[in-house]
């Protein structure tokens, strides 16, 4: 970073913007529907704090419906970072491993996952468990790149160390590569929680009977604009929150990382 | 050479196990599935073949959806980290809120863009624009900011202005950051054009082709629109590595 | 005299490059260590001191010859954990405290847990990092970290200490410090020491025997006995006798 500022400064920058993002919001709701009269304002951009009262008002369907689809999404997600783990540790356990595996998990990337949502919706025909596939798919990718790059990464003096005291393959993952790659690890699932929301809310919209997408979809229809706004509203938070308990979990397992976090990952 | 066949067989030989158990029915066997449900990769390939020039037509479709709204949000995307980067103490509590947008469910905002625009495209446009926005946005101002505090100390030296530092510094070290941030956006905006065409007013577009295929139980044709995605995506992708290898031969990731 | 302790017979290394002009690090290197011995081995960078350090470590093997270790090969005494290793970065593992940093290897050779406290106490008390054992690697100065590396070598109790350069990449004055505490540890110890530098001073005023390489190809050019009296403490720098081994090692390199 180019400037230090102190935490404190930085604290009331953001809460600025806030403050700053809501004010703007409130003008420019105003300003359609009094000073443009666009008919469908309040549906198209509905004052701040109407969307927030309608949220108090509902709190208690929206948090139900979104513990459904977060629920779902947090059982992908802990399945996918299983399952892209494990295949990164095989790929740095078998050049070969990684030779068949690494032009797919490219390629995999680039197939529009969410799209194959109602495909696989069709094929499993349960909500729950295609919420699941679809999240846990969404979240492997990521995770299992960056947890790559973390094991690839290691120093070679380090590994060289334990070589010279003839320690275990198995030592040497368990002592050394693991730890290591625990802060590229995090960066991947930075990434993917907040995706496995995603394709959650995605899988809900196709059809489900519960979950957030519901209510969003089922508002929309009813042309009940103010709770539409307030499931969206909840389904951004949800997102947010994701990436934030990720990042909550990275400080407390990481406590050695306060110097010198990495800041970048490996996406693409 | 020996080890660079390798490197291409292993992967070639595993596709097409892949494919050949899936036309056999491996798959269909383990997973207990019936095959209208799963069609086999003759028949996507078959129909494919049947219906091709439809399909590039609604490929066209949601790729230059996703090709202008990757264009436009990144654009934007890199013009608010260079503003937050003139303003290092209010652009960075602004990048904070970028990434916390980043992280909003993608799915949430079509039907937003379906309230504010009228026609399937402006819809998809706009999707995608957002979307791309925060990745170029983010990584553009790591690539403006991680520099070497030496190198301006050095610019800083010769008195440089700040407009200086950016264009001779500043910018050059954000292109590999530039290039990561749109591989990234080739992936995410096709995946959000498509999202976009479920719930949009759109009847072209492979998203709307394959909710319609599924819708009338045409599975092998749904399943070769994702062949079509997919296939663009590559594609796009390797222009972006070809681009990337041209204007990057400086960089240490290139050799 | 005894037999050698160590004994290398005509080592070659060749790095095989792609476009066939093969990079010879070592060519035909003989040497003899004796028991409880300093060794330094230097050069100017390019000269294979390192290449021949990770040869006796067997951390690479060596394309010709061989190298002998009280009559065994040198993966005999690695599998036998003989020896211990410090490197020219401190090679410390961010996540680990100091204390556990030095217990890390001593954990993978299965040493009881109460005998491995006694041994960081003793190793943190030897370097002077007493206060510092809940610290984590960031929170150090470079040269501490440097004795990090050394006390974790040391707390091994192993009886071959190499070294690759340990002290390159501090300042000197935090170098000529570590150089006198490595001279009383060893003192009290003593270890045979194989000690890889490119500081003649330091060689001069660690070593019994500084073994002078060349470059293009790595080869030994020198082997000169240093006849100082011990224990030396940093005040016998400024000795006339220390500036002549100096002077006749520098001159040993304008030779070539």
């Amino acid at each position: 970073m180019s400037v230090a500022i102190g935490k404190r400064e930085q604290r009331i920058v953001a809460i600025v913007w806030v403050i700053g993002i809501i004010v703007v919001w409130e003008l420019a709701s105003f300003l359609l529907k009094y000073v443009i009269q666009d008919p469908m304002a309040s549906a198209k951009l509905p004052y701040p704090h109407i969307v927030a009262m309608t949220f108090v008002e509902n709190w208690k369907i929206l948090l139900e419906a979104g513990l459904v689809t977060f629920s779902r999404a947090a059982i992908g997600f802990a399945l996918g970072s299983s399952v892209g783990i494990l295949l990164a540790v095989l790929m740095s356990l078998s050049k070969t491993m990684e030779r068949i595996a690494f032009p797919y998990l490219i390629v995999s990337q680039m197939i529009p996952v969410l799209g194959l949502a109602p495909i696989i919706f069709n094929i499993v025909r349960d909500m729950n468990v295609s919420r699941i596939m679809i999240a846990a798919y969404i979240t492997f990718f990521p995770v299992a790149v960056n947890m790559l790059s973390g094991l690839k990464s290691v120093e070679q003096e380090k590994k060289d160390l334990l070589f010279s005291i003839a320690s275990s393959k198995f030592k040497v993952y368990q002592k050394l590569m693991l730890p290591f790659s625990m802060s590229y690890l995090f960066t991947g699932l930075k990434i993917a929680a907040p995706m496995a929301v995603t394709a959650s809310i995605l899988v809900d919209m196709l059809g489900s009977k519960s979950g957030i997408g519901v209510k969003i979809l089922y508002s929309l229809y009813s042309n009940s604009s103010n709770i539409f706004w307030a499931s969206v509203l909840t389904s951004a938070f949800m997102g947010i929150i994701s990436f934030y308990v990720v990042v909550f979990a990275e400080r407390l397992c990481l406590p050695w990382q306060k110097a010198t976090p990495r800041k970048e990952g490996v996406r693409a | 050479m020996k080890s660079k066949v390798i490197t291409i067989l292993w992967p070639l030989a595993f596709g097409i196990a892949l494919i050949l158990a899936w036309q056999f029915g491996l798959f269909h066997k383990v997973l207990d599935l019936k095959p209208f449900q799963l069609p086999v990769p003759s028949e996507i390939a078959s129909t494919l073949a049947a219906n091709l020039p439809k399909a590039l037509k609604d490929c066209g479709v949601t790729i230059s959806g996703a090709l202008v709204g990757m264009i436009i949000g990144s654009l934007m995307g890199f013009m608010i980290a260079a503003i937050a980067t003139f303003f290092p103490k209010w652009g960075y509590g602004g990048m904070i809120v970028v990434t916390a947008l980043n992280a909003v469910p993608i799915v949430a905002l079509s039907p937003i863009m379906n309230l504010w625009f009228s026609t399937g495209m402006e819809q998809k446009i706009a999707v995608v624009t957002v979307v791309c926005m925060a990745a170029m946005a983010i990584n553009g101002y790591s690539g403006l900011n991680n520099i070497n505090p030496y190198s301006i100390d050095l610019m800083h030296s010769v008195a440089a202005s700040e407009w200086t530092i950016f264009k001779k510094l500043r910018f050059p070290n954000s292109l590999p950051y530039i290039f990561t941030a749109s591989k990234i956006n080739i992936a995410s905006s096709i995946i959000a054009a498509i999202i976009s065409e479920y719930f949009a007013a759109s009847t072209s577009g492979l998203g709307f082709g394959i909710k319609d295929n599924l819708r009338k139980a045409e599975m092998a044709m749904g399943w070769s629109y994702i062949v079509v995605a997919s296939l663009a995506g590559v594609i796009l992708y390797c222009v972006i590595l070809l681009v990337e290898r041209d204007a990057l031969k400086w960089h240490a990731s290139q050799k | 005299m005894n037999a050698p302790e160590i004994q290398i017979k005509n080592v070659s290394m060749v790095y095989p490059v792609n476009n066939g002009q093969d990079i010879v690090a070592l060519t035909d290197v003989n040497l003899d260590i004796q028991e409880g011995e300093f060794i330094s081995l230097l050069g100017p960078s390019g000269c294979g001191k390192t290449t021949l350090l990770r040869i006796i470590a067997d951390l690479n093997q060596p394309t010709a010859g061989s190298v002998a270790i009280r009559g065994q090969s040198p993966r005999d005494i690695r599998m036998q954990r003989k020896y211990g290793i410090v490197f020219q970065n401190p090679v410390l593992y961010d996540w680990r405290t100091v204390r556990r940093n030095i217990c890390m290897p001593m954990e993978i050779m299965g040493i009881p847990k109460k005998e491995r406290t006694a041994r960081i106490n003793r190793v943190l008390e030897l370097v002077g990092l007493q206060d510092f054992g809940d610290k984590y690697p960031f929170e150090l100065s470079g040269g501490m970290q440097q004795r990090v590396g050394i006390a974790r070598a040391l707390a091994l109790d192993p009886e071959f200490l190499f070294m690759d350069e340990p002290f390159s990449a501090l300042d000197e004055f935090t170098r000529e410090k570590l150089n006198e505490d490595l001279l009383s540890i060893w003192s009290k110890a003593k270890k045979t020491v194989i000690f890889v530098t490119h500081n003649i001073p330091e060689s001069v005023f660690l070593s019994d025997r500084v073994v002078v390489l060349s470059p293009h190809p790595g080869r030994i050019s020198a082997i000169v006995d240093i006849n100082l009296p011990r224990p030396r403490e940093n005040s016998i720098r400024e000795t006339p006798e220390f500036y002549e081994y100096v002077t006749k090692i520098r001159r040993s390199f304008e030779g070539v």
